[in-house]
């Protein structure tokens, strides 16, 4: 029974790819289906454009199966990651809710209970968000692959070592800025924020806005600085989800009889941990792609509050047989 | 001396993580320059917080309001509005609120709150008797009184002049009467602020404000 848990995580990263696509796809298809919703509410079909009529009719299409009344019915879910309503139950960023409060210096209750249940999720999840809902994470992901191209292409791709804590400083910076002038710093600067509305802008708004411009930045810093970049060192929204879940319930574990020290898990880490030698910490964003990758099985979710120390070298790996003298054909007594 | 260049160094060295870490928020702040809003006759959202300092604290710029306006008529400071980048507005000239609601049900914050549509505060109408055609004689109109969803609360034919158009208190200011004017200097206009009230039966106020003649050709 044990390992049939171990075996089904192994497909958890393709579970993420599925979510975190269904989520893009989601943020795509919202703005067109409020479109279909204002011409539907216009009453004027005949009136269209061309390229209008065919977004109406795609939308009907689309829509057709799951709601009677498209004008009301289709008000049930909207919104982004930022914050969005999902059937009357609203949700918003626990980022939200912190540049709020440093902003007006006040707390407003209704927008609380919205945040409560990503801020709950965080502290028994830890950094879940980060690697597994965030649509900009998407894209960052298909950008460290880009670089893995260029890199193979002979293109030099930044690889510098900053320090993570710089991202605590950036929340605080954003909350002290956020205080002093009375606006929500962290709306333009957070990603998933800003992908989330600049989709709405350039479909339903005819054009992208400057936040554009912004992400775009945030891109050439993790191709040109440090792999993912943005998300391990400047994210203000990851510190926070960081800080949230240091004592979260699940953490991944290495077991290491039967880790062989081949060091994938390393490699396949895009934020730079060390799953090798138990170092996760709390930045960990649970993407699971050590988990995938491993091809002994070795690591795995397990119920834990603190981090797992370092358990020293694998029982299958050389490192190990040379500290207890094994001989290489042997397996491990 | 050995000290107090390290003291030094360490200083530097802490001015410059702090600069890096505000980095992306001044950076942020260079993307969205300020506009001369004034100029532009921008109305805020219906149910919105009267204040728009208090505004600006509240609104997170998540754009569900914009998300769920059946007229589509909520824009947003989207490359520009320093503070204000990324809250809404309604640019009444191009399209105005219908008062379905729909916003301020939906909005998360304090920014928008429910409100009653007569207690809704975005302005107030103001005439430009200098420029409406039945005030200066031209022909005969009388398209806001029609299209007022507020009725004669709100906007009536002057008494004994029929179809010269007179604001009363319970305009809420939704800009109905603003979209529909046939008129392209737009004499009507929804006037915010505490002054609107005595400013509303201005006569040649083309003198006092530059108007946007060109608002009706802007698309967004």
């Amino acid at each position: 029974m044990n390992k049939l848990i171990i075996k089904v995580q192994r497909h958890l990263n393709k579970l993420r790819w599925g979510v975190l696509s269904l989520v893009f796809s989601m943020l795509i298809l919202l703005p067109f289906l409020h479109l279909y919703q204002t011409f539907e509410a216009a009453h004027a079909y005949d009136l269209l454009s061309p390229s209008e009529k065919s977004i109406s009719d795609t939308m009907e299409w689309l829509s057709k199966p799951f709601v009677k009344d498209p004008e009301v019915d289709l008000n049930n879910l909207k919104g982004t990651t930022w914050s969005g309503t999902l059937f009357g139950l609203k949700l918003s960023d626990p980022l939200a809710l912190v540049g709020q409060i440093s902003a007006g210096k006040t707390v407003y209750m209704p927008f609380l209970i919205t945040a409560l249940i990503p801020i709950i999720l965080s502290i028994i999840f830890g950094r879940f968000f980060c690697g597994w809902i965030c649509p900009a994470t998407l894209i960052y992901e298909l950008n460290d692959n880009l670089a893995t191209w260029l890199r193979k292409a002979g293109i030099p791709v930044g690889k510098k070592k900053l320090d993570f804590r710089l991202k605590y400083l950036v929340l605080l910076m954003g909350i002290i800025i956020s205080a002093a002038t009375g606006m929500i710093a962290f709306a333009a600067v957070y990603p998933p924020a800003l992908i989330g509305r600049e989709i709405y802008y350039a479909i339903a708004l005819s054009g992208f806005g400057s936040g554009m411009v912004f992400f775009l930045l945030t891109l050439l810093f993790d191709l040109m600085v440090t792999r993912r970049g943005f998300c391990r060192y400047v994210c203000p929204g990851g510190a926070l989800y960081s800080l949230l879940g240091h004592f979260r319930l699940f953490r991944i574990k290495r077991d290491v009889t039967l880790c062989n020290d081949c060091a994938k898990c390393n490699v396949v880490c895009q934020f730079g941990l060390d799953p090798l030698r138990d170092d996760f910490t709390q930045e960990c964003n649970n993407c699971t792609a050590c988990i995938a990758v491993c091809p002994t099985d070795a690591l795995s979710f397990t119920v834990s509050i603190k981090d797992i120390p370092n358990q020293g070298a694998g029982h299958l790996g050389h490192e190990y047989k040379r500290l207890h003298n094994i001989q290489d054909d042997q397996g491990p007594k | 001396m050995m000290k107090r260049r390290n003291f030094l160094q360490k200083t530097i060295f802490g001015i410059g993580v702090l600069g890096f870490s505000s980095l992306p928020f001044g950076l942020s702040r260079l993307l969205y320059p300020k506009a001369n809003a004034a100029l532009s006759n921008y109305s805020t959202l219906p149910g919105a917080l009267a204040d728009p300092k208090a505004f600006i604290e509240a609104c997170i710029g998540c754009g569900l309001c914009g998300e769920i306006c059946p007229p589509k008529c909520i824009l947003f400071h989207k490359n520009d509005g320093g503070a204000e980048s990324n809250t809404p507005y309604i640019h009444p000239a191009v399209k105005a609120c219908t008062l379905c609601g729909y916003c301020m049900e939906v909005c998360p914050t304090e920014a928008l709150t429910v409100t009653p549509i007569r207690e809704v505060d975005m302005g107030v109408a103001q005439i430009d008797r200098a420029a409406c055609y039945p005030w200066v004689d031209k022909g005969i109109c009388g398209a806001c009184v029609a299209v007022c969803p507020l009725g004669d609360k709100a906007i009536v034919y002057d008494f004994g002049n029929f179809y010269r158009p007179v604001v009363k208190d319970g305009c809420v200011g939704c800009g109905q009467c603003v979209e529909v004017c046939p008129e392209p200097s737009l004499p009507i206009r929804i006037v915010q602020g505490t002054d609107s009230k005595v400013a509303r039966h201005g006569v040649g106020l083309n003198q006092q404000y530059k108007w946007q003649h060109d608002d009706r050709r802007l698309k967004y």
